[in-house]
This record gives structure tokens, sequence and C-alpha cells, in this order.
């Protein structure tokens, strides 16, 4: 017995020093940074002295890599689709002023004209203005070169006012968070897409087992209590229906689930191929201009 | 003629589990439907927007320990002589081949085809309840504690991490929620078996002749170990407890419903995507 005891306490120790060991040795892992908090020098030098945000020297940060938001194919706002090249220009993503010349603007409060921004958990719960973030005007586009909510600077010169320390990396989170479930996200956003979805089917096919479940012991139990009996052509006819059904479901369940798959381009590779081969061509041309640039 | 079945421990961790779990669930969707009354008077038990946001942390804090005492506490209950069996055996939680079998079992059975399992000590939905937990509180654990420290995070991870892990903790609050207030409480109190309320969970004890009924194996089990007389040596629960805990456990289910319905109705009104 008390031998046992011992052998117990051996191991023990045993556990606790191996434990001991192991917190050491991950302590010792260096801290990996995330993507989003690598530095990247510009190769712009004239301007340095009117972009740089005081807060670095010879570069700056950003989150640039670490983005989820992909590029949108074939961009279309409105009733017309843009080229990407076009796009950039007339949707006013560049613009100083990103409401110049827009009819009606002084009269017209932020929300009417963006009612999805409205959406955010800054301006609904914690009854944060546009302005705070967005600035007084002119409000410049979001990849304006001098605007604060460029993603170079967006950290210090917006975030930071309030969240102290704000990273490059903690810029990037989506404040206007698009939709989950839409489509659209599953292009610009997929991460918050499939989460959305995995975690709506894990509740639909939770409840969707077990609320019929209870339901169907519970009226088995109340006909115990009640004591009924089912009478013999009853049982026969609604085992038929039962029968019925579960053809009937499962027929359409796999019918339902091939046009899903059809739908999603994902499950066939060729299109896969195709669409990522376009995105690349996309990336050089733009890679191509901007290297040109002035 | 009564059965025991849970001990004092067990109990203990359950009515710790209920409590944590409803401030969690009334803090946490108060903030989600602050834009509505009900959010607001939801909030306003707990002190407000930004008070509830404290309590709902430190409860979580709380929740975390808990839930490591008690693993630590499952641990010690593996009888290191028998392993196998006290893993895989039948008074083990874990989930069998058989627990599968006693499902579809049941299924038929409640459309009157056969009859209903040889149920052991556990069920199959008592096993499935009881690890639910154990995935949906790690869960909501990581995901909470990334956007109470966000800079801490994004130490680690880029910004839109946050955006998932919101949506995450949301949706796993949300599921929880709705498996408890629907289908546990259901099961716990509503079934015409266990109608008004299954008393086991809080005097310890289930009558015999319901055990007999619903886990004909397991007293069956007893019986041949030579334990059911033992197991048999308790008392009925002392009339002001009985009281107390119909009244706990029909607030708790008030509350649970209270939350459940408003939040079906309010869900259209809390004006984020
Ligand atoms: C008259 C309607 C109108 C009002 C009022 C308005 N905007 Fe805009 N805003 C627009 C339009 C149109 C665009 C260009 C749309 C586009 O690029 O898709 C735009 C673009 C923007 C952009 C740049 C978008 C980008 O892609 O970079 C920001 C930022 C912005 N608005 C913020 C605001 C804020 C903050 C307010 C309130 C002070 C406001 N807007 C009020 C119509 C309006
Ligand atoms: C917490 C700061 C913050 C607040 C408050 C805020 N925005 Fe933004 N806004 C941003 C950031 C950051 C972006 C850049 C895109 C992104 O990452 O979401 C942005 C982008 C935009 C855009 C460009 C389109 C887009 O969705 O990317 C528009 C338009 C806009 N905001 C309008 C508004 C309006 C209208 C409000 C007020 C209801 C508002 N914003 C409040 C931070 C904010
Ligand atoms: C005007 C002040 C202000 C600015 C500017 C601001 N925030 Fe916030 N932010 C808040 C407040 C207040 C909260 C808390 C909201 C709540 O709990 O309801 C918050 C919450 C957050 C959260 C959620 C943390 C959590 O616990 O869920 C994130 C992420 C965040 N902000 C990111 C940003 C980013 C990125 C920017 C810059 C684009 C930014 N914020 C700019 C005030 C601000």
């Amino acid at each position: 017995m008390k031998e046992a005891v011992t052998r117990v306490r051996l191991v023990y120790i045993g556990g606790a020093v191996g434990l001991l060991i192991g917190l050491a040795v991950i302590l010792t892992v260096p801290v990996r940074l995330a993507r989003g908090q690598e530095e990247v020098t510009s190769k712009i030098y004239r301007y340095r002295e009117r972009v740089a945000t005081g807060y670095y020297e010879g570069y700056e940060v950003s989150p640039r890599r670490a983005r989820a938001i992909l590029e949108t194919p074939g961009i279309k706002r409105g009733l017309f689709p843009y080229g990407s090249s076009s796009a950039m220009v007339r949707i006013r993503a560049r613009l100083p002023d990103s409401h110049k010349g827009l009819k009606f603007y002084y009269r017209n409060t932020c929300i009417e004209c963006h009612p999805e921004q409205a959406r955010n958990i800054h301006s609904v719960r914690a009854g944060i203005t546009c302005r705070q973030c967005h600035g007084p005007e002119p409000i410049p586009a979001i990849n304006h070169y001098y605007s604060a909510m460029n993603t170079i600077r967006r950290h210090s010169y917006v975030c930071a006012k309030c969240h102290e320390g704000a990273t490059a990396a903690f810029a990037s989170f989506y404040v206007h968070e698009p939709p989950a479930a839409s489509l659209e996200t599953r292009e610009s956003f997929p991460a918050l897409f499939y989460t959305y979805w995995g975690m709506l089917l894990l509740l639909v096919g939770t409840l969707a087992f077990f609320i019929p479940h209870s339901v169907m012991v519970g009226l088995r139990e109340l006909s115990e209590h009640l004591s009924f009996s089912v009478p013999h052509t009853l049982m026969v006819g609604l085992r038929d229906v039962f029968k019925k059904l579960v053809f009937f479901m499962s027929h359409s369940f796999l019918a339902g689930f091939r046009k899903f798959s059809q739908k999603l381009s994902f499950f066939k590779p060729q299109n896969f191929l195709a669409g990522y081969r376009k995105l690349f061509k996309k990336k050089e041309a733009f890679k191509n201009e901007t290297d040109n640039a002035p | 003629m009564l059965l025991k079945r849970f001990n004092r421990i067990q109990r203990l961790f359950h009515l710790f589990l209920i409590i944590t779990f409803l401030i969690q669930a009334g803090t946490g969707f108060g903030r989600l439907f602050i834009t509505t009354d009900f959010g607001r008077s939801l909030t306003s038990i707990f002190g407000g927007y930004e008070t509830a946001i404290v309590v709902h942390f430190w409860v979580g804090i709380l929740m975390m320990a808990g839930f490591t005492v008690h693993t630590i506490y499952l641990v010690t209950r593996i009888n290191r002589r028998d392993l196998v069996n006290s893993i895989l055996g039948p008074d083990s939680l874990v989930l069998g081949p058989q627990d599968a079998q006693h499902l579809f079992q049941r299924i038929l059975w409640t459309m009157g085809f056969g009859s209903s399992p040889q149920l052991d000590r556990w069920a199959y939905w008592e096993k499935f309840d009881y690890w639910s937990v154990f995935w949906g509180l790690p869960l909501l654990a990581v995901t909470g504690i990334m956007l109470k420290f966000p800079l801490l995070t994004t130490l680690f991870l880029p910004g839109w991490a946050l955006n998932i892990s919101g949506l995450l903790h949301r949706a796993e609050a949300i599921l929880a929620a709705s498996y408890i207030f629907i289908v546990h409480f259901f099961i716990g109190h509503l079934r015409p078996a266990s109608f008004p309320m299954n008393e086991a969970m809080f005097s310890g004890n289930v009558p015999l002749e319901e055990a007999v009924k619903e886990k004909p194996a397991w007293v069956e089990r007893l019986r041949q170990e030579g334990r059911l007389l033992e197991l048999m040596k308790v008392r009925p629960p002392a009339l002001w407890y009985r009281v107390l805990y119909f009244v706990f456990g029909y607030t708790a289910l008030g509350f649970g419903i209270y939350i459940l319905i408003n939040g079906i109705v309010y869900g259209r009104y809390i004006q984020l995507h």
C-alpha cells in the first residue's frame, strides 16, 4: 500500500516537472508577429516629411498583405460594371474629397447615403459618430494617399485616438464588416462567409435534429400517460406515410445538395484554376501600373 | 424508494454552471440587443451596458476556472487499475457505438416500432448535453479573450481575426443558449416523463420506478453487482430544500424562456449585419 502511494506520488511529481519543462520550452519559442506587422519601405521619398506619421523614421508599417478582403474581379457598383482600373477612378476610391461634386451632399446625413456603413459596432453600440473616425471636411477616400484612413497610417491617425497603442495589424480590423451571409462576401471576405455558414449549419443541424427528437419523445410519453392505444389500421397507415416522407426528404435533400454544389464553383477545379489565373494576371497588370507611376 | 444518481460535487458543478451560464446569457445578450428595449432592460439588471461587460468578463473567468476544476475532477474519476472499463464502460460518459444504436431504437420507439432501448446509466442525449459544454466553453473562452484583449491578439494575428472571433463568439452563444433553453429544458422539465421537474440534479436521487422504466440496464447492472441496496440508502430531500430548488429551477427556466422569446422577437432590431 505504502509503496503504491509513493509510486503515485512519483508519477505526479514526474508529471509536474514535465509540465514545467514543457512550459519553459514554449516560452523560449520567439513570438512570431503577424504578417500585418511587417515593415515595408516606400519607394517614394519626396513626400516623406509630409507623409510621415512621426512615429516611424525611415519606413512605415503597412498591413497590406494581411488584408482578408480580396479584390473583386469586375467590380460593379450601381448600374454599370467597371473594369478594375476605371473603377478605381469612377468610384472615388482615390479622391482627396470623396464627395466632390455630389449633389445634395450638404443636405443629407452620412447615414442617409451610406446606410450599410452605419451597421457597425462602433456606431450602433458605442454611439461613435462617423466623423470621429472619418474626420472633418473634406472626407478623403480611404485609399487617397494622404488620407488618415490610408492603411499606412490608419492605426496611428484614427484608431489610436481611442485604442491606445493600436498597431497596423489591429487597424486591419474591418470596422464596416460586410454582411456575413451574402454571396458577395464570399468573394470579398471568404473567411467570414464560411465561418458564418459553418456556424449556421451547426446551429440548424443541432436544432433540426433535437427539436423533432424532443417533440417525438414527448408525444410518445404523453400517449403512454394517457394510456390510449393506437388502432392497427392507423398504425399501418402511419407507417406508409412515414416511408413516403423519408423517401421524399432524402430525394429532395440529394437534389438540393446537387444544385448547391453546382452553384459553388469552388467544387469545380477547372473554374477555380481559371479564376486564379485571372486574378494573377490582374495582379501583374496592377503591379506594372504602379511601378510605372511617376 | 429512491436511487442515488448524483453526488454532492456533481450537483455543485451543475448548479455552478446554471448560475454562471445564465449570467453570461443575460449580460451577453443584453449587450447584443442593446439597441432595443429588451437589451436595455436586460443589461439594467447587471448595472448597464458598461458594467455588464465587466460582469461578463469576470464571470467568464470564473467559468473557465470551474471548467478547469471540473476537468481535473473528471481525470481523477478515471480508475487507473481498470482503465478500459472506466473510460469505455457503462458508467462513463464517453460516447460509444451502442449510443448510436440506442438513438436509432429510441426514434423507432417514438413512432411505435419496437420497445424503448435498454439504456444504461447515461442516455445518449445526456452524453451529448455533457460533451457539448466541452467544445462550447473553450471556443467561447478563446474568442472571448481575443475580443477582450484585441491589441494583444493582433500581435499574433491580423485584425480581421477579430471580426471572425466576434462572429464565432456570437454564433456559439446563440447555439448554446437555444440548445439549453429549448432542448435541455424540455428534456429536463417539460416532457411528460419528467414533468414538472427532473429533481435528480438537485436532490441527487431519482425515484426507483422512474429509473427502472427509463434506465432498466442500469438498475439491472446495479442489482447484479449487488450495489443496488447500497445506493438506495438515501433520505428523501427535506421539504424546504425541495421548495427551494423548485423555485430556483423555475426561475432559471423563466429567465431562459424570457431571453429566448425576446431574442426571437427583437432579433430584427440588432442593427448589425
Ligand atoms: C449625398 C449622399 C452622401 C452623403 C450625405 C455622404 N456621402 Fe459619402 N459618399 C457618397 C458617394 C456617392 C460616394 C462614392 C461612392 C463609392 O465610391 O462607392 C461616397 C464616398 C464616401 C467615402 C469614400 C469611399 C471609398 O471607397 O473610399 C467615405 C469615407 C464616405 N463617403 C464617408 C461619408 C461620411 C463620413 C459622410 C457623412 C459626413 C458621408 N460620406 C456623407 C455619398 C454621400
Ligand atoms: C471606428 C471608426 C469608424 C467609424 C465610426 C466609421 N467608419 Fe467608415 N470606415 C472606417 C474604416 C477603417 C474604413 C475602411 C474600410 C474598412 O476597413 O472597413 C471605413 C470605410 C468607410 C467607407 C468606404 C466603404 C467601405 O465600407 O469600405 C464608407 C462609405 C464609410 N466608411 C462611411 C462611414 C459612415 C457613413 C459612418 C457613420 C455611420 C462611418 N463610416 C463610421 C472607420 C470608421
Ligand atoms: C472615437 C473612439 C474610437 C475610435 C476612433 C476607434 N474606436 Fe474601436 N472602439 C471604440 C469603443 C468605445 C469600443 C467599444 C465598443 C463596445 O464595447 O460597445 C470599440 C471597440 C472596438 C473593437 C472591438 C473590441 C471588442 O471587445 O469587441 C475593435 C476590434 C475596434 N474597436 C477596432 C477599431 C479600429 C480598427 C479602429 C480604427 C479604424 C477603431 N476601433 C477606432 C472606440 C473607438
